[in-house]
């Protein structure tokens, strides 16, 4: 509909308060403090930095296992150790392997799991810290406040149209309807996120794609607090076996924080067969395990959560500058596929497009002529140091485990190149087996119950992720060919967003006719975006709800 | 008309609660607007934009509670009051209610307007004590306010699906019924403005405000059911009866 | 320990919790050797008094003023100031009613004092009384006690006491005292005006004392008017967990749960509900929790006070006509 939008102009547009958006942000700011105090001209404020993040508070959306190398963090602040919420320094990097009832320990834990010097910590908590930093520098954060749509303007970036509040669910304008803004900047960063909404849109307008297109997992974390005496802090373990089977790639981690708060998560690659395997259920059944169901005796689950990470790794980063844009963080794909890390890339990402940006500012140009140096920045970091080593890791494990160690052992000793350089690798959902009619969709009754103390069905855990949306508001999660639902996919994949979604969004219904309808419970969304990923026709189109609207990580 | 809005802070909804004594522990879980306190701040933003005025934002509590003034300055407040007191959570409601109007006897307001009660410990009795200590007329559970030649007609909302109007003269007092307007969102340009408005910070000492408590919390906790489930057996006919009979005269419900 | 109950009438009715909040009076005075008094204030209260004198009470107080004769809360604080500075009582109890929420806190602070309100009950702990309320939307409950000397005012919850167990009279009608107050028009602020009844736009699930709601067992829209048949005979609101208000059968405003309302009422009537947590926590704090379903193992019988293990479509007329049969 042709609405009215009122306009407003910022020398810098980050979408997304996360940890690249708020290193972007914090350094341009204190490269501007720096600039303005030694008299140079033009002056420059912080003010005209804008931040846009759709949670509800910093850090709400963010989640993490999570292992930080604070490197990236040491440069950006400094005195980190004194201030930034840190949980506690590794102590203990064990690797794992699981068998249905014993465990190994590797008595050398490989380098890849090896984590000394750096820490565990919540996510959410340091970007929180990080925002009140940025806060405290001058910049605007927008909470409440996502990017729906990108404006062009000649072929460039022009800003980001914040989303419509105030529709009702059949998109109707209710009493206090309040219209996106028109957010105009000369640059406008993308960090988004993993699977950014408007990074999508871009990368597929401009064709930003790279060699191989994007590579996803899922991670599903749970928050526990535990007995204590169990998992030291700075306990680190990475399992691998058990119940994760060898044609799939993932395992599962636990994680010691303080005050004997337990992460525990598993992670999965979005690139199996089975179209109707359910991650969630895989979680639980981990947890079952006994070693890790020894330690979460007579604990209780805190908190819940899932998110998607994007791996697919250097030949997978789509081009991450465009006239007026910068890509930065998952969005732009900063991250270390082979040890999962991804923290410590996206904040140097986010740093070295500030300095990119701080040259456009100057200069007064923001195109690509002047933004292209963020590439080269990225080059001539340790972004691409520790991504390029690892260049091929991820496509190794595309026909499972086993060739998988082949070929990342050739890689070990090539820097990387190993046996076919680049290799190539298909998008995951193109992996899917067609049932063909074989396996019919869920009955909802028959899905994993769980007991209720060590393991849960997806709506307890959907409760613990304190995700709450606007009820009375337009579906985000925009199905392109609703048709396909019940027709072409019950019989080709016996419908797959009802087990990969982690939430319980989807669920196929019977009606009374007999016939099944694709129900989307899209309040318990947890914004992971694998539905988005992992639809094999590609017709899901995850947007960006109401501000505010997501789950509550606090802790993760 | 100026108008001074009350609006607490409080734990937000979802947050686990974990008991510690008389109160919660408030590390670790987030806190909004307490939302019948943001129906309170609707209906003054309105009212200003009918009869124009300022509206003033007033809320006591720990450092934390800026974040929810500044919400309501983002919504259109123009300036704030912040009592500044890390024991907030375990005063009386008199106590509050002292410190509140101490803060703001010097401002004349024709209107102070409360929510109906908080979502945390509930006790209802804000906009009441107020006008107690104001010495100023008030009203409460107001559905809907009409402002004509320094007057207000009310309407009241009675139990049983009853209503009352009432004329009642400024300034005034008025306890505000949750659910009546659709609150409005934070602007981009409210936000940013926000920033710039007055938070003015005072203390529960320099108002010289302390009251003795009259009432003490001794402790919260989770109810737990005493009885494990009855089961009620037997014919769809029988069970009916029982069961009506048992929500009779055991249960005391009907 | 002497304990006053201001009672409450409107256009000739009683609002029946008044009884209620007697009989908790006459409950904590006999076990603190005290004594009961009831108030009634307003015009015309001759028959109104008489029916308190028949209740075992030390004496029933007649507050008659033409200013009464119409509830406002200037009138009432001025009124019963003068009473309760004339009868001294120790404790001053109300049933928790829209109007005492008015005036009550107002009175109390006043005579530079204290209410507790809503309270759930009571313990008397070796002569010290504590009350119960609840906090946080009735997911805990809080024990409160008064500081210092009285008189302290408190309220009760509506059916958190039975008004039923009212005692009658031990020796007849007992004395009725009627006291005159001084009252001018200048200390009546406000004018209240026409009272009127209207259907309400709005629901209120969180007011209303008594809910029946239902779950994905209801099964189809068409199934729905048995409840509501249910709610009509118990004279309590429908609700619903949030599968029902997705589908659309029953509007938004009826959700209880995580993502609804939150409720404590004294009475909550699952029908065909699980008891999934993300609705269990809208409603835990509800006083009396009945649970019909016919899945033995549904969690909603961990929290029930009162469970069937059986058809909905059974128990739902039969429940409905043994309803109005008690009525």
């Amino acid at each position: 509909m042709a609405v009215e939008r009122e306009q407003l102009e910022a020398d810098v547009l980050i979408v997304g308060a996360g940890p690249a958006g708020l290193s972007c942000a914090l350094h341009l700011a204190n490269l501007i403090k720096k600039h303005n105090e030694s008299g140079a001209k033009p002056e420059l404020s912080a003010e005209n930095i804008y931040v846009l993040e759709k949670g509800r508070e910093i850090g709400a959306h963010q989640l993490s296992g999570a292992i930080m190398n604070p490197k990236a963090l040491r440069e950006l602040v400094p005195d980190f150790e004194k201030s930034a919420p840190l949980d506690t320094p590794v102590t203990d990097s064990a690797a794992l392997f699981f068998t249905q009832t014993s465990s190994f320990r590797f008595p050398i834990t490989p380098p890849p799991f090896q984590n000394k010097g750096n820490y565990v910590v919540s996510l959410s908590k340091v970007v929180r810290w990080l925002g009140g930093l940025v806060e405290s520098a001058g910049v605007n954060i927008f909470k409440e406040f996502g990017g729906a749509e990108l404006v062009y303007e000649n072929g460039a970036v022009a800003g980001v149209i914040t989303e419509d509040k105030g529709l009702d669910k059949n998109g109707k304008p209710k009493d206090n309807y309040t219209p996106g803004y028109e957010l105009r900047a000369k640059v406008t960063v993308l960090a988004e996120g993993t699977r950014g909404s408007l990074t999508k849109k871009l990368v597929a307008d401009k064709k930003l794609d790279n060699i191989n297109p994007q590579s996803y997992g899922i991670g599903i974390k749970e928050l526990w607090d535990i007995q204590p005496g169990r998992v030291e802090p700075g306990y680190v373990a990475h399992t691998l076996g058990w119940p994760v089977s060898s044609d799939m790639y993932g395992g599962g981690w636990i994680y010691g924080l303080l005050n004997n708060r337990l992460s525990i998560g598993l992670v999965l690659a979005l690139e199996y067969a089975d179209p109707q395997f359910d991650p969630h259920a895989a979680f639980q059944k981990w947890k079952t395990h006994p070693h890790v169901k020894k330690i979460l005796e007579g604990g209780k689950l805190v908190r819940y959560g899932a998110k998607s990470l994007p791996y697919g790794g250097w030949y997978a980063m789509p081009r991450n500058t465009v006239d007026g844009t910068l890509i930065i963080g998952d969005s732009g794909s900063f991250l270390d596929s082979q040890r999962l890390k991804g923290i410590h890339l996206a904040m140097k990402s986010g740093m070295l497009a500030a300095e990119t940006i701080f040259e456009a500012l100057k200069k007064g140009d923001s195109t690509s002529k002047t933004l292209g140096s963020f590439q080269q920045r990225v080059e001539q970091s340790y972004i691409r140091d520790e991504m390029w080593k690892v260049r091929n890791f991820h496509q190794s494990f595309q026909h499972g485990m086993l060739q998988g160690f082949v070929h990342t052992a050739f890689q070990q000793i090539t820097g990387g190149r190993g046996l076919i350089d680049p290799m190539r690798a298909d998008a995951g959902y193109k992996h899917y087996k067609k049932s063909n009619g074989a396996k019919p969709p869920a009955n909802t009754e028959e899905r994993f119950k769980g007991d209720g103390k060590l393991t849960f069905d997806r709506l307890t855990d959907v409760y613990h992720s304190g995700t709450r949306h606007n009820d009375d508001q337009p579906c985000h999660l925009h199905i392109l060919d609703p048709d396909i639902c019940v027709t072409k996919c019950v019989e080709e994949y016996g419908n797959p967003c009802q087990y990969f979604c982690p939430a319980a969004v989807y669920e196929m219904a019977k009606e009374s006719s007999g016939s099944l309808k694709l129900k989307i419970n899209f309040p318990n969304c947890v914004h992971c975006k694998t539905c988005d990923i992992a639809d094999p026709y590609q017709v899901i189109d995850w947007v960006v709800p109401e501000g505010g609207g997501g789950p509550n990580y606090e802790g993760m | 008309m100026k108008i001074i809005v009350c609006i607490k802070q409080v734990p937000a909804k979802d947050a686990p609660l974990a008991i510690a004594g008389n109160w919660i522990k408030e590390s670790d879980i987030g806190f909004e607007m307490n939302e019948p306190d943001s129906f309170a701040l609707e209906e003054a933003l309105r009212l200003k934009e009918k009869h124009g005025g300022e509206v003033i934002a007033l809320s006591m509590g720990p450092e934390r509670v800026k974040q929810t003034i500044k919400e309501a300055l983002a919504k259109g407040a123009d300036r704030a009051i912040h009592i500044a007191d890390d024991n907030f959570a375990q005063l009386d409601p008199l106590g509050a209610a002292s410190a509140l109007a101490a803060a703001v006897k010097n401002e004349n307001a024709d209107l102070i307007l409360t929510g109906l009660q908080s979502d945390d410990q509930g006790f209802g009795q804000t906009g009441v004590l107020l006008a107690a200590l104001l010495d100023r007329p008030h009203a409460t559970i107001i559905m809907a306010i009409e402002a004509a030649e320094g007057k207000l007609k009310l309407k009241r909302e009675l139990e049983a699906g009853w209503f009352q109007h009432i004329e009642c003269p400024l300034p005034a007092v008025l306890s505000i019924q949750s659910g009546i307007n659709k609150v409005r969102y934070a602007t981009l340009k409210g936000i940013m403005a926000a920033k710039k408005k007055e938070i003015a910070t005072l203390t529960a000492d320099s108002l010289g405000a302390k009251t003795e408590p009259t009432q003490k919390v001794e402790k919260i906790y989770v109810p737990i059911k005493s009885k494990k489930t009855e089961f009620i057996s037997g014919p769809p006919k029988e069970v009916a009866a029982k069961l009506v009979e048992k929500l009779k005269f055991e249960a005391r419900v009907i | 320990m002497k304990i006053l109950v201001i009672t409450e009438q409107r256009q000739g009715k009683w609002n029946n919790t008044s009884f209620e909040t007697l009989a908790a009076a006459q409950q904590i005075a006999s076990a603190a050797s005290g004594s009961v008094s009831a108030a009634v204030l307003g015009k015309s209260l001759d028959a109104f008094a008489a029916e308190l004198a028949s209740k075992n009470v030390a004496e029933v107080l007649q507050v008659e003023h033409d200013l009464l004769e119409n509830y406002t809360p200037d009138g009432f604080c001025v009124a019963l100031k003068q009473v309760v500075e004339s009868t001294k009582p120790d404790l001053v109890l109300f049933p928790h009613t829209y109007q005492v929420r008015d005036f009550a806190p107002k009175l109390a602070a006043m005579l530079g004092k204290g209410m507790i309100g809503d309270c759930v009950a009571y313990r008397n702990e070796g002569g010290k009384l504590v009350f119960v309320r609840q906090m946080f939307q009735g997911k805990t409950a809080a024990d409160v006690s008064f500081v210092g000397f009285g008189p302290w005012f408190a309220s009760f919850q509506s059916g958190a006491f039975r008004a039923d167990q009212v005692a009658a009279s031990d020796s007849g009608a007992k004395p009725i005292n009627k006291v005159s107050i001084d009252l001018k028009p200048e200390q009546i602020r406000t004018k209240p005006l026409d009272l009127f009844k209207e259907a309400k736009s709005a629901v209120d699930l969180t007011q209303a004392p008594l809910i029946v709601a239902i779950g994905r067992g209801i099964k189809a829209p068409e199934n729905i008017p048995q409840a509501e048949a249910v709610a009509k005979a118990l004279g309590a609101e429908i609700a619903a967990s949030r599968p029902i208000c997705d589908e659309g059968w029953l509007p938004m405003e009826r959700q209880i749960g995580s993502s609804g309302q939150t409720v404590a009422p004294k009475l909550y009537l699952a029908l065909g509900i699980s008891g999934a947590i993300q609705h269990v926590v809208g409603m835990k704090g509800a006083r009396t929790i009945v649970a019909i379903n016919k899945d033995q193992n549904a969690p909603i019988f961990e929290i029930a006070d009162y469970g069937v293990v059986g058809d909905i479509f059974e128990i739902m007329p039969a429940l409905t006509e043994e309803l109005q049969k008690a009525k």
